[in-house]
């Protein structure tokens, strides 16, 4: 039964895109990933409205305190099992935000992450390759 | 000189005005003078409020009220200076909604009090991780010490 | 009837034609449409186990209920919509394979059937305790008020045609008989009424308003997760294939002969086409389309099918 979950979310990881503080040029790059010119339907990735929904959560930008809590509670309305993948470089490491007073750390120290795509912005292409591999390693 | 100049100069006696191009005036007002002056521009003159700018400076906290000429293409910027120890500068806000949220900012980050601002609370830091009377952007803000870690 | 026995009927609302043959034909004509929809927009599409893929991966996982929504309705809800369109699977292929046998007011059971899985969303919505999906709700309530009028004006047409019988049966018989209700000024009008309303039942753009994504945040379903979620997908699927058979059926001959995939084929490429050139209508646009453009074309569809044309 578990390899039958595993393969049906392989083959359908419907996407939420949590923009937390970023400065928005990987949700640009987001959204560019979407269109048809890269056409990750042929995945099966779908962008879907609710975060009910979704089996992966895109997460960008730095978090900060103030989006912190929010982003959490994202997290936790998301039905299980769900991937968590970190867009851009500001989530693996705060990058040029690290000394800021309001940057409070990359996100695996709150959330459980199964990927991270680093770049500022990442081209699209990396974006795929980096789903592709997070969902290889299911 | 232009009749903006002209006509704030006559209001206003005290202003020292530097023009870093034609089209970019810097206006010095004194502290209790900046409501007369505003006022003056925006409503005589037609200027709108285009933004506010907060800065810690040698001589004090200084704030910027830049408004555009928008016929002419031409910036008029009021600057405001107050002492470290008393920095409060009237607040613009009952009359010029535009200044409204960015006063609550610079109150916030940089300590500037505006009295007569109809809703002074905090707008851009956490409403749960973060004690107020802190301001980091000024200068002498530790970042790095133990005032800001978590 | 013997095929009304008890293990026959059982057979026909589970297997076939009801929702094993149905869901699957469905979410099969669901892999069309995005496979249309992608060669629209010159790109591949997904393979063709990709429905099938959505709807297993959805089963298994977590069905989350939020925390003060009133759970029974929102876990029954999505289970009305599923149970009418077994129901109406049976009663479509019945009568078109036995019209001899069909009932009087069969018509307006059909319609009625077909008024519950909107009726399911709404339920579904207001159980969830999210004002989105009460604005969802209010939303899809109010396009069901557009698009009702002009439908039944549109099935109006047909009755006329067969001098009064409210059968589906007796449709069926009088087109193989004397050529589709299509074939004639009136039907044309009216049938181009029901697709454009089939549009609207299904949710597809310009009719998209109440599961908005962009605008709500799925509307309607925002609450939903896991397998109810699954079993309202499986009834939109189910409503992707049942209402363009009921389109054949009653206006373009019924499936009578082999021809009528073709047709069904081309009524379904309609609504995907439909739906991948047009953006979102506002709900206000919506009413006043139905109402007063369909609704006054399908006045003048029933008055010249009186007249005879």
């Amino acid at each position: 039964m578990k390899d039958v979950r595993i393969w049906g979310l392989k083959r359908s990881p419907w996407v939420y895109h949590v923009a937390a503080a970023s400065c928005n040029n990987c949700d640009i790059e987001i959204l560019e990933l979407l269109t048809p010119r890269y056409d990750v339907e042929r995945f099966g990735i779908v962008l879907v409205g609710s975060p009910r929904h979704a089996d992966a959560l895109l997460v960008t930008g730095v978090i900060n305190r103030k989006s912190l809590p929010r982003v959490l509670e994202v997290y936790e309305q998301t039905p299980k099992p769900c991937l968590v993948i970190g867009v851009g470089t500001c989530t693996c490491n705060n990058h040029i935000f690290r000394n800021s007073y309001n940057a409070v750390g990359p996100y695996d120290k709150y959330l459980p992450m199964s990927a991270y795509i680093p770049g500022c912005p990442p081209k699209p292409e990396a974006m795929i390759l980096g789903v592709v591999k997070a969902l290889s390693k299911l | 000189m232009r009749e903006a100049e002209a006509g704030l100069r006559a209001l206003v006696h005290e202003v020292e005005v530097y023009e870093h191009n034609p089209k970019r005036l810097y206006i010095r007002v004194p502290r209790e003078r900046i409501t007369d002056a505003a006022k003056y521009l925006h409503r005589e003159r037609g200027m709108r409020l285009s933004t506010c700018t907060g800065i810690d400076t040698r001589d004090g906290l200084e704030v910027l009220y830049h408004f555009s000429e928008d016929s002419t293409g031409t910036m008029y910027t009021l600057k405001v200076l107050a002492p470290k120890d008393d920095p409060s500068i009237e607040s613009q806000a009952p009359w010029l909604p535009a200044a409204d949220w960015i006063e609550r900012e610079m109150h916030e980050l940089l300590g500037i009090d505006f009295p007569g601002h109809p809703n002074l609370v905090p707008l851009l830091t956490s409403d749960t991780d973060w004690e107020q009377g802190r301001y980091p952007l000024r200068r002498d803000y530790e970042r790095r010490s133990e005032q800001h870690e978590e | 009837m013997s095929w009304f026995s008890g293990w026959w009927l059982a057979f026909a609302f589970i297997v076939f034609p009801g929702f094993l043959f149905s869901s699957t034909v469905g979410l099969a004509l669901t892999w069309v449409d995005r496979l249309v929809s992608a060669r629209v927009q010159w790109r591949k599409g997904p393979p063709a186990y990709q429905p099938f893929a959505d709807v297993l991966k959805l089963l298994l996982k977590e069905t989350v209920v939020p925390a003060g929504a009133a759970r029974t309705a929102f876990l029954l809800a999505p289970i009305i919509g599923l149970a009418a369109m077994c129901v109406t699977a049976v009663l479509l292929f019945y009568v078109n394979f036995f019209p001899h046998a069909s009932f009087v007011g069969d018509i307006i059971v059909l319609v009625y059937l077909f008024a519950l899985p909107p009726l399911a969303t709404i339920v579904g919505a207001s159980a969830s305790r999210n004002p989105l999906s009460a604005v969802g709700a209010s939303r899809e309530m109010t396009l069901y008020l557009g698009y009702e009028l002009p439908f039944l004006l549109a099935l109006v047409v047909p009755i006329v045609k067969t001098g009064g019988a409210i059968r589906l049966g007796d449709f069926v018989l009088m087109q193989q008989a004397g050529g589709p209700f299509l074939y004639s000024v009136s039907g044309v009008i009216a049938a181009l009424i029901v697709l454009i309303c089939i549009q609207a039942k299904l949710g597809y753009p310009p009719f998209d308003i109440a599961e908005a994504e962009q605008e709500i945040m799925s509307g309607v379903l925002i609450e939903y997760s896991g397998a109810p979620l699954a079993v309202f997908r499986i009834t939109k699927a189910m409503m992707f294939f049942l209402m363009p058979l009921f389109l054949v059926t009653v206006f373009w001959g019924g499936l009578g002969n082999w021809w009528a995939i073709l047709k069904f084929l081309l009524i379904v490429v309609l609504l995907v086409l439909i739906k991948n050139t047009n953006p979102r209508l506002k709900i206000d646009h919506a009413l006043r389309f139905f109402w007063f453009i369909l609704g006054v074309l399908g006045i003048a569809a029933v008055v010249l099918a009186f007249v005879g044309l």
